[in-house]
């Protein structure tokens, strides 16, 4: 176990599925090299396929009893989707080798194919909310326990899940392993590689592309040991954030608040029901297991709360009136650290994840 | 009867090359340049051919759902072998029959390659017992030459560095110097997958970056089966052989999803080099065929309790506190289970992987080193521990 652990917030409730997160992931770790069908933060729609494809039954984690479970690894055509790119060289170059616009491949899969489709029947009750997902930065995490190579390690100072490059050689046992299928392999270097939860910036003070982008700001960064950090006060004071898929114990360090609002569903006539609410509640069971019920207490509670008296500091935390509020990086703790192992304190803490773990000047042993 | 012969053949170094096992073959001398020798070298023609028998690594079960399937019913596997010297090179020649050619794909996450390894003791003044085979032990290194099936893929400098890849976007306007570009790294281009790893024990197996290693190694596929070649210094920073050269052989096949861990693995194969004193203690304990009586030291296995830890019988549950032991006897020396029986520390292998779980772990960590909480079984007397490494030795899949 890390000495401290970081985690993420996010609020299911403000999320609008519009990938900026997904964009700012993309376009800063993994646009090409071998990482072109990677999405480290996806934003799937649920009920509904996910990405990779059916990636909750694909197998990894572990059973009740701690034992790592076998897991299947998706193949990239069929259940992540082969990248595709467009002819924008003939188009603009005017070297066209047709006047349309066409992908290079035909697709047949890829993240999002059910984008917005959701689950029951249109118009009366048809329903789905967006479901984004990074890595989970596991307090025991499936990935590493897999790995025969021991080239997954999980940080010291923040319990940042990384994998040495230097010692992975491509065995891809982890993905096996993650039951979120959130590593990946890169089949250009013959590596894995996986969301390093932006750990150069978190360094520096300022919080992971995908939450400091979020328009919705759903995403709340900071220590689970802080009292003063409102992943703190939102996981352990108020328990209203809760891990995804708790059950395959590997104790996730991603937090989602659950969407607690759903429209009521209609009568033949088209007239609301009164009552009646479209997301079934076994939906988010089977996400967020027994306490997504007592969660959904609280949050109803504390705004009525609100509502009544015009105080609740749950609401006021899940408002997020300053963008700066949702994250708490202790700016200095990292300059703590790299002063006390005498490291400069610009370059990343750990340089592990540049430079192997194992590995020494020359390649000796 | 037949172990009455093996033991007795093996008594005599030559002659038990002719057997399959626990064998030495030799080097034979030539006065050739070796660097450039591959599958189709007319020099082979020279070379004298040996079979070794080649076992399922089984001691760890890994959790890819479709492999354990594939791998299911593993039987052991034959190669050929042969190798030359020249004095300061050695070649080793490796054939062996795959029914299908698989080669990694560059677009493709779920396909594997074939391939195969060579490891030779880092150096034999010292080696008994011989390292610890697949990651050697601890003061006796290893080093591993390691070979998968690849094929050509665009890569800019073919060094395995992509990090000078260019925005594919613009053709259309520097199409003339992007053409230019393209055609430089095209005969750049080679992925080529050898590499070279030192290591003294688990978790440190390292690779050598630095190119200290002068070697070349190549496979090629041809009726159903794969040659792989390699050339190596006899001697240079990480290996020093006289007279005799340990070596173990390793081979993946891709079309069972192997890699790691899941491969077929020699025990130790001691190659004398022809011309030079051979090193009689390595080639007796690669060929060491144990003195116990298998049937005593199967009791005796029982008896003190051996499968309360470990899977011995493939039909018994897989152990979830220690290696499994169904095929030890394949690719292990009678020399490393007799040490791990006396002395369960000297090699363990570390957890992370699904049979060694967090609740039951089979070794704790001293001044970070790993300490196994195997009993030691030396208040054994000497006949018993070879009475069990007798039978030990007989637990292994029949070869094909
Ligand atoms: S989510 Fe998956 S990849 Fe990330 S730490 Fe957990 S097991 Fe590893
Ligand atoms: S940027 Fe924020 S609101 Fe938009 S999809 Fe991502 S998490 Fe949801």
């Amino acid at each position: 176990m890390s000495k401290r652990q970081l985690a993420m917030v996010m609020d299911l409730n403000k999320c609008i599925g519009c990938q900026t997160c997904t964009v700012a992931c993309k376009t800063q770790w993994t646009n090409r090299n071998g990482r072109e069908y990677m999405y480290w933060n996806n934003v799937e729609t649920y009920p509904g396929t996910g990405y990779p494809k059916n990636w909750m039954e694909l197998g990894g984690g572990f059973d009740a009893a701690g034992d790592l479970q076998p897991g299947v690894i998706p193949n990239l055509e069929a259940d992540y989707g082969v990248p595709w790119d467009y002819n924008y060289e003939s188009l603009m170059g005017g070297m066209a080798d047709s006047n349309t616009f066409h992908p290079h491949v035909s697709p047949t899969w890829g993240p999002n194919w059910d984008e917005d489709q959701g689950a029951g029947a249109f118009p009366q009750d048809n329903y789905f909310f967006y479901l984004p997902r990074i890595c989970n930065h596991c307090t025991n995490p499936g990935c590493l326990s897999a790995c025969p190579r021991d080239a997954i390690f999980k940080r010291e100072e923040d319990g940042v899940v990384l994998v040495d490059l230097d010692r992975c050689q491509g065995y891809r046992y982890c993905i096996a392993g993650c039951p979120y299928k959130k590593i990946y392999f890169n089949p250009k270097i013959s590596k894995s590689e996986k969301c390093i939860l932006c750990f150069p910036r978190i360094e520096q003070g300022l919080p992971p592309a995908c939450a400091q982008q979020c328009v919705g700001r759903i995403r709340f960064v900071g220590f689970l040991d802080d009292e003063e950090s409102q992943v703190y006060k939102l996981v352990h004071k108020y328990k209203v954030a809760i891990g995804l898929r708790s059950d395959y114990g590997t104790q996730p360090n991603v937090y989602y608040i659950p969407p607690t609002e759903s429209p009521a569903k209609f009568d033949a006539e088209g007239k609301i029901i009164e009552g009646s609410t479209r997301l079934p509640i076994e939906e988010l069971e089977k996400l967020f297991g027994p306490a997504v019920h007592d969660s959904i207490k609280t949050l109803k509670a504390e705004m009525k709360k609100r509502k009544e008296t015009g105080v609740s500091e749950l609401m006021d935390l899940l408002i997020a009136y300053q963008h700066s509020d949702m994250f708490r990086l202790d700016n200095n703790y990292y300059q703590q650290v790299a002063k006390e192992n005498k490291r400069n304190p610009l370059a990343p803490v750990d340089t592990r994840y540049i430079a192997g773990k194992f590995t020494k000047a020359g390649g000796h042993h | 009867m037949k172990k009455l012969l093996t033991t007795i053949l093996s008594l005599g170094v030559a002659a038990s090359a002719a057997l399959a096992g626990d064998l030495s073959l030799t080097a034979v001398k030539v006065s050739d340049k070796l660097d450039t020798v591959s599958a189709d070298s007319a020099l082979w023609s020279k070379a004298k051919f040996s079979t070794v028998d080649l076992y399922p690594q089984t001691a760890i079960e890994f959790n890819d759902k479709e492999a354990i399937e594939a791998n299911k019913a593993n039987k052991g596997k034959k190669v050929q072998v042969a190798a030359l010297h020249n004095g300061s090179e050695i070649a080793v020649l490796v054939k062996w029959a795959d029914g299908s050619k698989n080669v990694q794909g560059i677009k493709c996450t779920d396909t594997y390659s074939d391939g195969f390894a060579l490891q030779f003791a880092g150096s034999t003044k010292k080696a008994q017992p011989l390292p610890y085979i697949g990651m050697g032990s601890e003061g006796r290194p290893v080093v591993v030459h390691l070979q998968k099936a690849t094929e050509k893929v665009y890569e800019p400098n073919g060094n395995k560095d992509v990090s000078t890849q260019i925005n594919r976007q613009q053709t259309g306007v520097f199409g003339k110097e992007l053409a230019e570009y393209d055609a430089k790294v095209a005969s750049l281009a080679n992925t080529d997958f050898e590499r070279v790893f030192v290591g003294e024990g688990f978790r440190s197996l390292t690779e050598i970056k630095d190119k200290s290693v002068k070697s070349n190694a190549s496979m090629k596929y041809e009726n159903k089966g794969w040659t792989g070649t390699l050339v190596r210094p006899l001697k240079d920073d990480y290996i020093s052989a006289s007279g005799t050269l340990p070596v173990a052989i390793a081979v993946w096949d891709g079309a069972k999803h192997g890699r790691n861990g899941l491969k077929l693995l020699s025990s130790w194969v001691a190659i004398n080099l022809e011309g030079s004193k051979a090193n009689n203690a390595v080639v007796a304990e690669a060929t060491e065929v144990s003195k116990g009586d298998a049937v005593k030291g199967k009791l005796a296995a029982e008896t003190n309790g051996c499968a309360g830890c470990h899977q011995i019988d493939k039909s018994a549950p897989a152990g979830t506190m220690a290696p499994s032991l169904v095929n030890i006897g394949g690719y292990s020396t009678a020399a490393y289970l007799r040490e791990s029986i006396l002395k369960p520390s000297a090699v363990v292998v570390p957890g992370y992987n699904r049979n060694a779980h967090a609740n039951t772990p089979w070794y704790t960590i001293e001044k970070g080193k790993r300490v196994s909480t195997m009993t030691d079984y030396s208040f054994l007397d000497k006949g018993t521990v070879d009475d069990i490494v007798a039978y030990l030795k007989t637990l292994k899949v029949e070869v094909e």
